[in-house]
């Protein structure tokens, strides 16, 4: 069992001497013409919880199929723990998969359920009830052994479905959309309860997501994936805030897009001519040549109210509020800048909502630091 | 709008009164005293008695339950491979060859089955000395043919709505797949296989056409006794017999029903939280 | 013998795929596909007072010649014989009618099923399923004693003062289309119903809002919509109809004589085995186009194979 503190200060994809535990190397799988999983390359430490994050039919699930020995690859090689599994069916494979409906037998009890794969291992009887009874006592769900997955909520076929994975002490689990089946309410409380259970046991665990709040909140890395293809793979607060593409910056949480031309840079400081008549000012330590087209991205919750606004200043903007999104906790207001541009800026509701200081028409100027925002080239 | 929906429930009932009155007529006058179909003189089992002890009739029946019990098993096994084939096996080549050789028996006229079934075992016999004779494999044959193409229409709608990951879960627990076959698919389809079973006995046990082909001398089937007694009139023996018939079907169909209902209420009984 | 086992585990996938591919082929092929063959053969042949009786195709004269002999006197026959000819068209004509008759019937029955409320649609289509496992020889029979001159219909009908004298209905065409409407309306109204539970009704309601009135709206939305099942129904009664041989021979007449009956009596009264295997690939190649029409719509049905 490793230590969770430890693992998660260690950071393995940071040190180029750790052996990746899961290698995905170049895989390609197509279904008839369609690249579902187009040349994927993937390194997946002991330890993680990694997880695939995609709109469907970005070739996630797929992904997470290959790994599993469901489908074969059409080029390219999978490594688990060193050993070249590409060729290995999915009965033989160290791996276990928990699937979206769970795919419980419903002929069978819980018991029955979680012991099915250990008998597949031809473990001696004893052997088995010990690991079922490790297993029910884990997800705390001994007194359902007798039931019939048709006898159960939504939460408790959860549980089920994991300890039935996780009997088989797998290398690797990997989980399809692990939470959704369940309702929302339910939804949260599993997710500490899925990171925490993992954190005890130490399985190095794989999901697939679309629910992006799902992946910042669980994983340690998330890769995400669009048209087959990985884009970026990162730990969730560089996902957030360093996005390499746009499609990862517009996917993860809302994004303010400027676009623009490069007008000056020099040394970590790019100074962008958007085509909303505005400059931008960024830090960034890339070198960008002069007028070259670029994308600002910038976080709603990174705008603040300007209170200096000039006619000239830089990462500063005006415009007229056009909708007020109240959330509660915060306020999304979306200003008209331009005829063809509405930025989002979102303000935590500090005073009750009839105190608030913008309103429906009124004009404000907005202004944000140089830290704050994301040059795009892709 | 409702008084529409009255018209088609009557047109419905009148629908279902012909398909069951007749029947019913049959079972009432199985019960007359008098030999004449068309006047109750009085209540009487004497039919059922004499049919009792029809040695010809009987052992024609048992002769037929024998075809049909070990009709319906073959075809069983064979539809449920049919079906496997076409559900789980994508594009295969032949596929469409295959689907055609499986539907023609359903529609195909009695007539021409049987006839050609039975030049195919003279001829057969006449190269290869096999079948010697011709009488319960050759009828069983027959039968098998027709009834594993029902089999498989029946296990194929089940296997196709039957949840993919089920099988594939067990895979990725360890199980070969002539185990997940076995553990998982069997168990889930086993319904679809206990409907198919019945339909293709009842099959068998009806058909008169093809048995008469393909049957020799001195494997009379009960339809073929019946349907020579039939040529000859009305006789009320028949309609103890239909009786015994309509009883034994309504008796399976209610336990089979009940059993189903049972499953589907454990089914659908609200999640103990 | 170890390695070879090791092998076909290897190989287990495509193990499966042989049996369960290769056994039905296997099977039907053999007892379904083969016999026509041999029917073919046999329509070629010509008759003889032998076991089994017809003479062979070929023979070999004395210096190596095979001497085949395609006797074509049976098809000839078949197609210029006016009693066959007749006996063809009241085939078809009863599988028309027949046809017809269970549609007009069938449908509405479908209809009425498929709309009912969900807790009745299964009692219900237990009720059209359940005639179907009683014995089909017996459901034509149970007609001889309503249909004849002393049956209970005519009974019925005279205490009622309907009619003075019997009506002549066994042994009449009437008597036929009773019959094959009996015996083949849950043939039509299951896949009708099939269909219809398909169709997503809120597209009547849709059509009702942009002011279609009922009757309309069934002709334009229900009706176009439930062709596949109308279709497949009709076939699975019209081609077995056109090969009856039951229902004509217990409650029609002389004259209303069904290729299914000519057949059957060629072989069993005459003997002519020839003859009558000409008959079978004649009614045969009568059927290959409704067939050829069902397979088409069923493979539409299907789309892609899962």
């Amino acid at each position: 069992m490793a230590n969770s503190v430890e693992r998660r200060n260690l950071e393995p994809w940071q040190d180029p001497r750790a052996m990746p535990y899961v290698r995905i190397d170049h895989v390609t799988k197509k279904f008839n013409d369609i690249y579902a999983v187009d040349d994927v390359t993937l390194d997946i430490y002991q330890g993680e919880f990694f997880s695939l994050l995609g709109s469907s039919g970005c070739g996630k699930s797929t992904l997470l199929r290959l790994m599993a020995g469901l489908e074969r690859p059409t080029a390219g090689r999978i490594y688990i723990d060193g050993m070249d599994v590409t060729d290995m069916p999915a009965y033989s494979r160290p791996v276990n998969m928990m699937f979206q409906s769970y795919a419980l037998f419903p002929h069978m009890t819980v018991e029955q359920n979680v012991e099915f794969g250990l008998k597949q291992d031809r473990l001696s009887r004893q052997e088995r009830a010990e690991r079922v009874s490790d297993m029910l006592t884990l997800l705390q769900i001994g007194e359902l052994r007798k039931r019939k997955p048709d006898q159960l909520s939504g939460g408790q076929r959860q549980r089920v479905a994991l300890a039935r994975t996780l009997a088989k002490h797998p290398k690797l689990l990997l989980l399809d959309e692990p939470l959704g089946a369940l309702d929302k309410r339910l939804r949260e409380s599993a997710q500490f309860e899925l990171v925490n259970l993992q954190e005890r046991i130490g399985i190095t665990f794989v999901t697939v997501t679309h629910d992006q709040e799902e992946a910042m909140t669980m994983s340690t890395r998330i890769a995400v994936m669009d048209a087959g293809r990985i884009l970026q793979v990162d730990t969730p607060t560089a996902i957030y805030e360093y996005p390499e593409y746009r499609f990862v910056a517009d996917f993860i949480g809302l994004v303010n897009l400027f676009e623009g031309r490069v007008v000056e840079n020099e040394g970590d400081q790019v100074v962008i001519e958007s085509t909303v008549g505005r400059r931008l000012r960024l830090r960034d330590l890339r070198p960008h040549a002069i007028g070259a087209p670029v994308t600002v991205a910038i976080r709603p919750e990174k705008l603040s109210i300007c209170e200096t606004y000039q006619e000239d200043g830089v990462n500063q903007i005006k415009g007229v509020v056009e909708d007020i999104a109240y959330l509660g906790d915060v306020s999304i207001y979306r200003v008209r800048v331009s005829p063809a541009m509405l930025v989002e800026m979102t303000l935590t509701n500090v005073q009750p909502r009839t105190e608030q200081v913008l309103t429906w028409g009124q004009e404000v100027a907005m202004e944000w630091s140089p830290t704050s925002g994301v040059v795009l080239t892709e | 709008m409702n008084h529409g929906r009255w018209k088609l429930y009557t047109f419905l009932g009148l629908g279902l009164a012909f398909l069951y009155l007749p029947v019913l007529l049959l079972i009432i006058y199985s019960f007359n005293e008098s030999r004449l179909v068309t006047v109750w003189t009085g209540f009487s089992t004497q039919w059922y008695r004499e049919l009792m002890q029809n040695r010809q009739l009987l052992e024609a029946a048992w002769l037929s339950v024998r075809i049909a019990a070990t009709n319906a098993t073959f075809a069983v096994i064979l539809g449920t491979l049919a079906a496997n084939a076409l559900v789980r096996h994508g594009r295969f080549r032949g596929r469409t060859g295959f689907q055609l050789l499986l539907t023609a028996p359903l529609v195909m006229p009695e007539v021409i089955t049987g006839l050609s079934l039975l030049l195919l075992f003279v001829t057969l016999e006449d190269l290869v000395g096999w079948p010697n004779g011709r009488g319960f494999t050759t009828i069983t044959i027959a039968h098998i043919t027709f009834s594993m193409a029902y089999v498989a229409v029946v296990v194929r709608s089940r296997l196709s709505q039957m949840d993919r990951s089920l099988e594939e879960a067990a895979m990725d627990l360890g199980a070969r797949p002539l185990r997940v076959y076995l553990s998982i698919t069997l168990p889930l389809i086993a319904p679809a296989l206990l409907a198919g079973w019945l339909l293709a006995f009842t099959l068998s046990l009806d058909d008169l056409v093809i048995s008469s082909f393909v049957a020799g001398p001195g494997s009379t089937t009960l339809p073929m006794v019946v349907y020579s007694s039939v040529r000859m009139g009305v006789s009320p023996q028949i309609n103890a017999l239909a009786s015994i018939v309509v009883l034994i079907v309504a008796v399976a169909v209610c336990i089979a029903g009940f059993s189903l209902r049972q499953r589907s209420a454990g089914a659908n009984s609200p999640p103990r939280a | 013998m170890h390695k070879l086992l090791a092998k076909l585990r290897l190989r287990d996938r495509h193990l499966a795929r042989l049996v369960n591919i290769g056994a039905p082929y296997l099977w039907l092929g053999l007892f379904f596909l083969l016999p026509f063959a041999i029917v073919l053969h046999i329509s070629l042949a010509e008759t003889a007072l032998a076991q089994p009786p017809y003479t062979s195709l070929w023979e070999w004269v004395d210096d190596g010649i095979l001497q085949i002999r395609l006797n074509l006197q049976n098809f000839s026959t078949v197609f210029h014989d006016e009693l066959y000819l007749a006996a063809f068209l009241n085939s078809l004509g009863v599988a028309l009618v027949g046809t017809v008759l269970c549609l007009l019937i069938g449908y509405p029955m479908a209809y009425a099923i498929a709309t009912a409320p969900e807790r009745w649609r299964v009692v219900l289509l237990m009720l059209i399923i359940l005639p179907f496992w009683t014995s089909f020889l017996i459901r034509v029979y149970a007609w001889i004693s309503i249909l004849k001159p002393n049956g209970l219909l005519n009974h019925l009908l005279m205490g009622l003062g309907v009619i003075d004298a019997p009506l002549t209905l066994l042994h009449t065409q009437t008597a036929i289309y009773i019959g094959v409407v009996y015996s083949y309306l849950p043939f039509m109204i299951l896949p009708l119903y099939a269909n219809l539970t398909r169709l997503d009704f809120s597209l009547l309601e849709a059509a009702a809002d942009l002011g279609c009135r009922p009757f309309k709206a069934f002709l334009k939305v229900t009706l176009p919509l439930s062709l596949p099942g109308l279709v497949a129904g009709s076939m699975l009664v019209f081609i077995p109809v056109v090969g009856e041989f039951v229902i004509p021979d217990l409650l029609g007449g002389p004259d209303n004589l069904m290729i299914g009956n000519m057949l059957w009596t060629e072989f069993f009264g005459n003997k002519d085995w020839p003859l009558a295997a000409a008959l079978t690939l004649s009614l045969l190649g009568l059927l290959v186009a409704p067939f050829v029409l069902m397979q088409r719509l069923e493979r539409r049905i299907e789309g892609e194979p899962s």
